[in-house]
């Protein structure tokens, strides 16, 4: 009941198709992460998911129903969306206290999410005197205010320091392990490939991936590997006979193509050579991603 | 239609928003102030130098500081409504209450009955306030129509209230409202009731200040004057349910 179903999901603006098409699921007990470009559809999305705006076709829904059917949307979806939801002349507690009110959630729990998100010495402040990592931290803890299943997070490290960022990915993934369905999108892959489980990519409103995470690794990767060995010449014929190559690096080191540290070992214990050092090297993760997306940015700096 | 109504918890919702936004809980605040403050400075100033010195009906006399508190009210109306279009604060209110009808009926009713209710005892104030510096020209609460001006001067205050909230849902913005408003009621409203006659009557502000006096002249009576603002009230937060229902947030 948890699960997120997004169908033939479409959003136009005129000619222009923010979301086109998209059909995916995310399911509970892991973190999803959401990539994609700026402009990609992923904030659509989000926000279609929550009704606020309305999808031109297709439909987006939680355990099968619409969020506006929710009878208690507090408890069952917690939404970060952008870090500037929140009326500035207001305080922090009472920006969540009327929350609360309206999700007819005890007051004592947002002392609990306050001191959750690590503002409850600030709590009484104007939220317009707050740093953008403190306004994003308030969002993570009105997301928390109802305990909810399913929690949607638009780009939360934003503006948070490194404590702050190594604190986001440890709850997302308590969160997750508890059972909870955890969408979060970012547009850095090197950042979310330190938390997600699952990938989802868009490109210009598309989907252009829907893959774990590992899966991810090992498609868009190529595998080389890096050693050292007091023997290059007998590496390289007995590599020749299988069909790899023996490629020079910098400070003495070399490079293997195509192969896993795991094969080449065994390789040369059977031959006999020594290999004083070995390791799997993977081509960037953000390469593979920026390959992916590339054709499909719609903000692109000329270089 | 039982489930797009308010509830107890969305209500305490839009009071607590309400409440903890210094502007909109200061113009609550100033309409009774400034309408039973400027009464009473002005009828201390000028009310016992002449018979009819604040003006020839001495029932509309005694709310004078009312051209004044509509203001005010017009100030609490359209902040709490503006509210929800600073920055992003209405999409947070959305995943909140996600039935907008609900949202928009919660917050107009918590607008409407605490206008109201400092309307009256803004009404009352002002009257008992008022007079009491008029000496020997001063009205008694059980003189003709002073019962009706007391309850009619609350709903006149409420009405204007719930205009300025009705329209800000239209037009997204506090401050477009209110530059539109307040010129009106104190510019437009007056120089054109001089000089256009008949159809001036119906505009929302002279409609409505027709319960306020002792004599009306013209095609409407006191109530009728009233309900012809309720009208345009009515048709103000119709427009801001149509464009919160309709709009995407």
């Amino acid at each position: 009941m948890n699960s997120i179903e997004i169908r033939e999901l479409t959003k136009a603006y005129g000619a222009h198709r923010a979301v086109d098409g998209l059909t995916f699921d995310v399911l509970p007990g892991r973190v999803t992460g959401f990539l994609g470009p700026n402009g990609a559809g992923k904030s659509t999305t989000m926000r279609l998911l929550l009704g606020l705006d309305r999808p031109t076709s297709g439909t987006a829904t939680l355990g099968g129903r619409s969020y506006l059917d929710l009878p208690d949307p507090l408890h069952r979806v917690g939404a970060l969306l952008d870090a500037q939801s929140a009326h500035g002349g207001r305080t922090a507690r009472d920006h969540l206290r009327f929350l609360a009110a309206a999700g007819s959630i005890p007051v004592r729990r947002v002392d609990e999410v306050l001191e959750q998100a690590g503002i409850a010495s600030v709590a009484k402040r104007r939220i317009k005197s707050f740093s953008l990592g403190m306004r994003q931290r308030l969002g993570i803890a009105a997301a928390l205010l109802g305990d909810p299943g399913v929690l949607l997070l638009d780009e939360p490290t934003n503006g948070l320091d490194p404590e702050g960022i190594i604190w986001i990915r440890e709850l997302m993934r308590r969160l997750a392990a508890e059972g909870r369905t955890v969408l979060v999108s970012s547009h850095l892959m090197s950042e979310t490939s330190a938390l997600a489980d699952h990938l989802i990519v868009l490109g210009n409103g598309r989907l252009l991936a829907d893959t774990s995470m590992a899966d991810f690794i090992d498609a868009r990767s190529t595998r080389r590997v890096r050693l050292r060995t007091s023997d290059p010449g007998r590496l390289r014929s007995a590599l020749a006979r299988d069909g790899f190559e023996l490629a020079a690096a910098e400070e003495g080191r070399w490079t293997v193509e195509g192969i896993q540290a795991e094969q080449l070992g065994k390789l040369a214990a059977r031959e006999g050579i020594p290999v004083l050092e070995l390791a799997d090297e993977r081509a960037s993760l953000e390469q593979a991603y920026l390959d992916l997306t590339a054709d499909h940015a719609q903000f692109t700096a000329t270089r | 239609m039982r489930s797009a109504l308010p509830t107890v918890p969305t209500l305490h919702s839009e009071w607590i928003k309400i409440r903890s936004l210094r502007g909109t809980l200061g113009g609550l605040i100033a309409v009774l102030v400034a309408t039973a403050g400027i009464q009473a400075l002005t009828a201390a100033a000028i009310g016992r130098s002449e018979d009819g010195s604040m003006g020839d009906d001495p029932l509309f006399a005694a709310y004078y500081g009312i051209s004044f508190g509509q203001i005010a009210a017009m100030v609490f109306g359209a902040g709490a409504v503006a509210g929800e279009f600073h920055n992003g604060a209405l999409r947070t209110s959305l995943a909140a209450v996600p039935n907008r009808t609900r949202f928009y009926l919660s917050k107009i009713a918590t607008v409407g009955v605490l206008a109201l209710l400092t309307g009256q005892v803004t009404g009352l104030v002002t009257f008992v306030a008022g007079q009491a510096f008029m000496g020997r020209y001063a009205l008694d609460l059980g003189d003709p129509g002073t019962y009706r001006a007391v309850v009619g001067s609350g709903l006149y205050l409420a009405l204007m209230a719930l205009l300025a909230a009705g329209l800000t849902a239209v037009l997204r913005s506090g401050t477009v409202v209110l530059s539109l408003l307040i010129p009106f009621v104190l510019l437009v409203s007056f120089v054109v009731g001089e000089a256009a006659g008949g159809a001036a009557q119906y505009l929302p502000d002279r409609a409505g200040q027709l319960v306020l006096h002792a004599r009306t002249q013209g095609d409407l009576g006191p109530w009728t004057g009233l309900g012809v603002m309720a009208l345009w009230a009515a048709a103000a937060v119709l427009g801001g349910w149509l464009a919160v229902r309709r709009r995407d947030a």
